[in-house]
């Protein structure tokens, strides 16, 4: 404590700059330690063998066990955004462009979002919970005691298992939600679905698809990241397993916000970058 | 050529769990660790495998300092250190079979040998462990949740005594165990220490069953060394935290051990 006397509303101040810097070194403390993870894994992947059958099994079983949500979601996420957009089409008379702009925000935005917060609800929490297990119940001292690497045998596998899967269900996630839009335009907006179609090729091309996956590449990273970095960090007991899964599911969803918010307009940035240098456009 | 421990200090945060502690095990004993929870026992343990790191001081498994190893080194080390870890700790993925032959698979292990290991003699040596701890074949293809705690901690222990370790490192091998299967897991620590030389670490709060078979027995208290001393030291110890360990086994011995006891209080 200082010895100077500070007046009421500067102790007010400092307070308030402490109530919001907290959080903010609390999260960059956070990040730090994702991205420290992050990079331990990467070099097991580098300086270990691979398990291929072990990722499969856990590609098939994230996928298998996330089918029906994303299945349900995306229908219902492609009809919502249909009427929203239909709403305000039909005020222009540009109804024409429902198909189209409905398409990319889905295949841009929304589809990478909603199957990242599927997946970090699902399997980034489950994930969490069962290495957190391992940790409190010495599983991975001792799998490391007899001779393995815990990261390469229990880590690697959750990991890339979730970031492939990722992708996976962004591509299912993405058509079952085209379909669901093209039921909605026509049924519910009274749109030919030849039409609602015709100008989707006009706003979503190459690069569109490229935002989505990359997108979804970079969530993928941060859901599979954090799930394993809390579990495998987590100690104390089942209250210490409970504790890693809030924290994941918190930092999932937190990160993930901030990765949108870098990774849009990184990916805006490069794509003025292509078109200005090599004239390259496309939607 | 022993374990021996140099000066080792560790904290958690603010938190010193050991400070300065230094002691050594003697080849071929049995030496127990005691302590009330949370004093550190477990984490003694973990230095001498090098999954935990000393903030400060050295641990040297037959001459070398575990921390400093590279990772060949500490591999030579965990291959002579079976540890017996408090909880099961098996896989739930592996089922019986699958979890004792674990170590029997990794490098670590097989390139002390001129070959690695068949399946056929993969299965012997199983079936031989699971037989050390009293367990049947029949076991083979359960998973760890199927079977009770006191089986799961059977085969914990199996698993760890499979690639033949030299020294033995038990942390609390017999609680949540029923009185039979404790009074086994005892015996079977004393045989294999006595039988196959091997050395012995017990980390316990049962002072009856360290009066029974420990050569030397370690107090830990307030992140130091409180006592190290032979059983009948032990027993004529005036330390009040001693005391009230042996207390506590007092109605459980028999009477000419339990006069000699009240003897010394
Ligand atoms: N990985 C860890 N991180 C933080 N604190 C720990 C860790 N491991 C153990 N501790 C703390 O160290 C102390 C001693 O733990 P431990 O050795 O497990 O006790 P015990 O003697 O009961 O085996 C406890 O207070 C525990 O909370
Ligand atoms: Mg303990």
């Amino acid at each position: 404590m200082s010895s100077v006397k500070s007046s009421p509303s500067l102790q007010g101040a400092s307070g308030l700059a402490g109530a919001l810097l907290g959080p903010i070194t609390h999260t960059l403390h956070e990040v730090g330690g994702l991205v420290l993870f992050l990079k331990l894994i990467l070099k097991t992947a580098l300086t270990t063998r691979g398990n291929t059958p072990a990722i499969l099994e856990q590609v098939l079983s994230i996928c298998s066990r996330s089918l029906a949500t994303v299945v349900f979601a995306g229908t219902f996420v492609g009809a919502i955004i249909v009427l929203q957009f239909n709403a305000v089409l039909l005020v222009y008379d540009a109804q024409i462009f429902l198909g189209g702009l409905n398409t990319s925000a889905i295949v841009r935005e929304i589809g990478p979002l909603m199957i990242t917060f599927i997946l970090a609800g699902k399997i980034g929490a489950f994930t969490a919970a069962e290495l957190g297990t391992m940790r409190v119940t010495e599983q991975i001292d001792a799998v490391e005691c007899l001779g393995t690497n815990p990261v390469q045998y229990l880590v690697l596998p959750r990991f890339i298992g979730i970031v492939i899967s990722s992708l996976i269900l962004l591509a299912l996630g993405i058509m079952i939600s085209m379909l669901g839009s093209t039921f909605v335009a026509t049924f519910l907006c009274g749109m030919n679905p030849l039409q609602y179609m015709s100008t989707i090729t006009r706003f979503v091309g190459v690069w569109t698809l490229f935002c989505g996956a990359a997108k979804s590449l970079v969530y993928g990273l941060i859901v599979g990241g954090v799930a394993c970095q809390k579990g495998y960090t987590a100690r104390g007991g089942a209250r210490g397993v409970g504790t890693a899964v809030t924290q994941a599911a918190l930092y999932m969803s937190l990160f993930v916000i901030l990765a949108n918010y870098i990774t849009s307009n990184s990916l805006n940035w490069i794509h003025d970058f292509l078109g200005a240098a090599l004239g390259w456009v496309d939607g | 050529m022993s374990i021996r421990f140099e000066s080792l200090s560790k904290s958690f945060g603010p938190k010193t769990v050991l400070k300065n502690v230094s002691f050594e095990v003697s080849t071929g004993e049995i030496l127990f660790i005691l302590g009330k929870s949370g004093m550190g026992k477990s984490v003694t343990l973990k230095h001498i495998v090098g999954v935990m790191k000393p903030d400060e001081g050295r641990v040297f498994v037959d001459g070398d300092d575990v921390t400093q190893l590279d990772d060949n080194g500490l591999a030579d080390v965990r291959r002579k250190c079976g540890m017996v870890f408090q909880h099961p700790a098996l896989l739930d993925s592996l089922n019986v079979y699958q979890n004792v032959s674990f170590g029997l698979r990794t490098p670590q292990y097989t390139r002390s040998l001129p070959r690695p290991l068949t399946e056929e003699e993969i299965r012997t040596k199983v079936t031989e462990t699971l037989r050390l701890v009293n367990l049947g074949t029949d076991i083979f293809d359960r998973y760890p949740p199927e079977i009770s705690y006191g089986m799961q901690k059977r085969v914990s222990l199996a698993r760890t005594l499979a690639p033949g370790p030299t020294y033995l490192l038990f942390d609390e091998p017999t609680t949540g165990l029923d009185p039979i299967t404790t009074n086994a897991v005892n015996d079977l620590i004393f045989e294999l220490s006595r039988k196959l030389k091997v050395t012995s670490v017990v980390v316990s709060h049962d002072m009856q069953c360290a009066l029974k078979i420990a050569d030397r027995v370690l107090v830990l208290d307030q992140a130091g060394i409180l006592a190290l001393q032979t059983v009948p030291e032990i027993k004529r110890s005036r330390e009040p935290l001693i005391r009230d360990f042996l207390a506590e086994t007092l109605a459980l011995l028999p009477p000419e051990e339990r006069a000699e006891l009240e003897a010394h209080s």
